[in-house]
């Protein structure tokens, strides 16, 4: 879907466990960033977790298909952002850390990088996936599923972080392409949420954002079981196009006038973002 | 004799028959999973994954033995039953253009977003609360199979105590092709009668319909919620959370 610099077999499928992590990259740079792009992906999506261990460095290259020397360039940038520790010694090895900070940097370098129209045309399949799973879900959803989507957005509002709570929100649009009964539409949802990962640490959502976001998934679950699919979708798609400005606002904030290099971070945290950006890091 | 439609009871006996022969791989499976247990315990033995990996032959025969209309099985075990896992799948299944059947891969770390939730699963949730066979579906088994499915399971107790559960999908294409091929006699026979059509759907205890032979309401597709009345003889199929819901038009 992206053009630049991206294969889309770069994100770590979702529901197929940590083999799916390690599998070749096949698009073809063998760059240490897509390294750090699939890693970062994984890490987001909860596929490895906190202090889990990375496979012995030759046998990470070997089942990534990259060089050893890519792969250690990718270590190296993985470690220089909190993400990864390595330990010598006896029982020693490459670690993961899970730093929301790092993976909000590198979810903004991502947005940074992709165009304005990518972004949009992003959203725009995904309002079009998520739509019509939330138009059929009223005609077909059970009680059982309506129950469970409830219940996954009660877990929402409890999670502790924005990456947990980005997790939980992957689910909620999962399970309601599943109560829509088809297969393509969870397929492709599924397949969304793996692209949409390394994405979705941009905007931060303060407190108030996730409550606004809450507000529309609870509106949408509640049409569905009023059995009302067409204010399902709108509000669905409503919700989606509001997310998707937000991000392309983040793109356009960044990329104004910070010259055509995509190589200084420090450029994403220097400029202020406007507008449902409240609690943007700054610094 | 093919059923005709002054008959329900042979449409019934039509879907009953494929059921059962559904629920008897699974009940040969259980029972294999039965007897490696105590086997197990004869030697002093808890239960591990190997034990559990031991069911791959007897499983894989099944399942050869089943193709026509199961396309996985396996067993899902018991949270914390395993001492080096927390949870397992042995569940292996044909995958599109492959003459021999691989193991299910799910994501079992709760953290993550594709989370295989099996414990809250109806299909496990069901057999282990009741510690009776279930039918789910149909279904989307998102994040596992990602097909569209019926699932009949079953639990294992061995001495009272939940083991975990074992099953076998069925697609929900692959059912309605086995129904519909055998209620189509029943069409025939009608058309010779007259333009007398005869819509029958099986309708799952939460209103949904697992096959029917009328294009007005396909499988997956809600039809009230048992409670409504609609038109026609209702008839229970046994011991299974089914009903037919038989009507004839034209008359």
């Amino acid at each position: 879907m992206f053009h630049e610099g991206a294969g889309v077999a770069v994100p770590a499928t979702i529901g197929t466990g940590r083999q799916a992590i390690f599998a070749p990259l096949d698009d073809g740079s063998g760059r240490s960033e897509a390294v750090v792009r699939r890693l970062a992906s994984a890490i987001a999506l909860g596929l490895i977790a906190d202090g889990e261990q990375l496979p012995a460095e030759a046998d990470l290259a070997t089942s990534l298909g990259v060089a050893t020397v890519t792969l250690r360039e990718a270590l190296s940038d993985l470690r220089r952002r909190g993400l990864v520790e390595t330990r010598r010694g006896r029982g020693g090895g490459s670690f993961v850390r899970v730093s929301e900070h790092a993976l909000s940097a590198l979810s903004r370098r991502r947005v940074r990088e992709l165009g304005s129209a990518d972004l949009r045309e992003l959203g725009e399949f995904h309002a079009a996936v998520a739509g019509t799973a939330a138009r059929l879900a009223a005609e077909r959803a059970s009680g059982h599923e309506i129950d469970r989507l409830v219940a996954t957005l009660d877990r929402f509002e409890q999670a502790p972080t924005t990456a947990a709570r980005r997790r939980i929100e992957g689910r909620y649009y999962i399970e309601m392409a599943a109560a829509a009964q088809s297969v393509r539409l969870t397929r492709q949802e599924i397949d969304l949420q793996s692209e949409l990962a390394e994405l979705q640490l941009v905007p931060p959502q303060s407190a108030g954002w996730a409550s606004s976001i809450l507000g529309q998934h609870r509106a949408v679950v509640e049409a569905v079981g009023n059995r009302d699919g067409v204010l399902a979708r709108r509000l669905t798609e409503d919700g989606i196009a509001l997310r998707t400005l937000g991000m392309i606002e983040v793109h356009l904030s960044l990329t104004t006038g910070a010259g055509d290099t995509l190589d200084h971070d420090s450029a994403a945290s220097r400029i202020t973002t406007r507008g449902v950006l409240d609690d943007a890091p700054r610094t | 004799m093919p059923p005709g439609r002054d008959d329900p009871a042979s449409y019934a006996a039509t879907a009953e028959s494929i059921v059962e022969r559904v629920f008897g791989a699974v009940h040969e499976l259980r029972d294999q999973v039965l007897a490696s247990r105590s086997a197990a315990t004869v030697r002093r033995e808890r239960l591990q994954s190997r034990h559990i990996a031991e069911l791959r032959p007897g499983l894989i025969r099944l399942l050869a033995q089943h193709r026509d209309i199961v396309v996985g099985m396996g067993m899902i075990v018991a949270p914390g039953l395993l001492p080096t896992e927390r949870r397992h799948l042995e569940w292996w299944q044909y995958l599109p253009g492959r003459e021999q059947p691989s193991a299910l891969q799910v994501d079992l770390n709760p953290d993550s977003l594709g989370f295989y939730d099996y414990d809250t699963a109806e299909w496990f949730s069901v057999p282990r609360s009741t510690g009776r066979r279930h039918i789910v579906g149909p279904y989307v088994d998102a994040l596992g199979t990602d097909r569209y499915l019926l699932t009949f399971t079953a639990p294992v107790l061995a001495d009272g105590v939940f083991l975990g559960v074992v099953g076998a999908d069925v697609p929900v294409s692959r059912f309605e092709r086995k129904l519909l091929g055998a209620w189509r006699l029943c069409g025939e026979s009608e058309a010779r009668a007259g333009d007398v059509r005869t819509d029958v759907l099986i309708i799952n205890s939460q209103g949904r319909v697992v096959v029917s032979n009328c294009a007005s309401a396909l499988s997956g597709d809600l039809v009230g919620g048992g409670a409504s009345p609609t038109p026609g003889v209702r008839v229970d199929l046994t011991d299974l959370p089914w009903h037919l819901q038989i009507s004839t038009r034209g008359e």
